[in-house]
């Protein structure tokens, strides 16, 4: 038993994506053989969109979308597994300066987890503030691959995992319909609810799926005699 | 968090003078951006159609001035911002003879951060009405600015 979930992505619900969550799931649908995800894990923009229902979607294409967050912090941006009333109560998730350790700690408190997300990527990364402040704590895990990073990002991101021992996550971090799944986390057990999906961030029984698709190497020029 | 005051949210600081929309500017339109649709193109093929004659393609809506003094009422934070985009929402078709007024206000302020740094983005919403009051589109401008 299995699953695989992208972890990190955004619907048209976040002001930066104009991706319908039923695109995404006929996409995955179409691309289900390069990208085998049993479901996706929507984390809008500073904001948790607890109203939003997709049953009939989950329904319609087999999928499992849950609901999750992508807030902006002290050190950088961090997705919220597990919200619920108390953690939205205790956070304004539109500040873009909440206190990251307070966040990690609070959130587990109320039965959720914080994860870091593109934490080699510059200004809003881990890595970049640990350069000039003292290491979080409490961190069980942060995003190893986000289908998002730049040349370098995920190999800082890796740096600090070999470093700090955390686990591993992988997302994609779409904001359009053709990059969903292109990352994502492959867990050893079931996962049909959030409240499972927050057992087994904690557990730290899972690995970072990859799903980018390599460029072909360019053939080797060949000298060809010319007059 | 971003400072602002909360009472210019959804206040409408300016309304244009009605345009009349005719069936050249449309057919000119439709040539420019390689529009053949005969639902915008042909008067008769057009009467058979679903509307019951020619239309606007739906982005002629973003044909529509704003007033002169649109930018001086946007809120600037910090010295340096660009156009970051525009979403349109169509509403309803127009039509030749429709005279359209664009009403805007300030929608939403939001603050980010990003590879780069810090954002705030400023969000105006115009909406196109037609003579009868209908709304016919609207139009949400993004600007961002760097504090």
């Amino acid at each position: 038993m299995s699953t695989i979930l992208d972890l990190h992505t955004h619907s048209e619900a976040s002001e930066d994506s104009r991706a319908p969550v039923e695109a995404y799931l006929n996409w995955i649908k179409l691309r289900h053989a390069e990208r085998p995800l049993d479901g996706i894990v929507l984390t809008e923009h500073r904001q948790f969109n607890r109203d939003a229902d997709y049953r009939h979607l989950e329904d319609k294409y087999g999928q499992m979308v849950l609901r999750a967050s992508e807030v902006e912090t002290n050190y950088g941006h961090m997705l919220v597994f597990g919200v619920n009333e108390d953690i939205v109560r205790r956070f304004d998730f539109a500040n873009v300066r909440l206190d990251a350790q307070t966040l990690i700690n609070e959130v587990a408190r109320m039965g959720g987890i914080v994860v870091p997300c593109h934490p080699g990527r510059p200004n809003i990364g881990l890595y970049e503030h640990y350069q000039s402040k003292p290491p979080l704590e409490n961190v069980v895990a942060v995003e190893a691959l986000n289908g998002g990073s730049r040349k370098g990002e995920d190999e800082r991101s890796a740096e600090l995992i070999r470093k700090f021992g955390y686990a591993a996550t992988g997302g994609s971090d779409s904001h359009l319909v053709s990059l969903i799944g292109l990352c994502a986390t492959r867990f050893e057990t079931d996962i049909k609810t959030i409240d499972d999906l927050v057992r087994e961030l904690k557990a730290g029984a899972y690995q970072p799926a990859d799903f980018r698709q390599r460029r072909k190497p360019v053939p080797q020029a060949v000298e060809v005699e010319t007059r | 968090m971003v400072d602002f005051d909360p009472a210019i949210i959804n206040k409408t600081f300016e309304t244009t003078e009605p345009v009349e929309v005719n069936a050249d500017w449309i057919q000119h339109y439709c040539e420019v951006v390689g529009e053949t649709n005969p639902l915008y193109v042909d008067e008769e093929a057009a009467k058979k159609g679903p509307f019951g004659g020619v239309i606007a393609p739906p982005s002629y809506a973003v044909t529509f001035r704003n007033g002169r003094h649109f930018f001086e009422h946007v809120p600037r934070f910090g010295r340096r911002g660009f156009d970051a985009g525009k979403d349109v929402e169509f509403v309803a078709p127009i039509r030749p003879g429709d005279k359209i007024t664009l009403s805007s206000a300030v929608k939403e302020i939001y603050e980010k951060t990003g590879r780069s740094g810090s954002m705030v983005f400023v969000v105006i919403r115009s909406t196109l009405k037609n003579q009868k009051g209908e709304v016919v589109a609207h139009i949400d401008h993004r600007f961002m600015n760097r504090p």
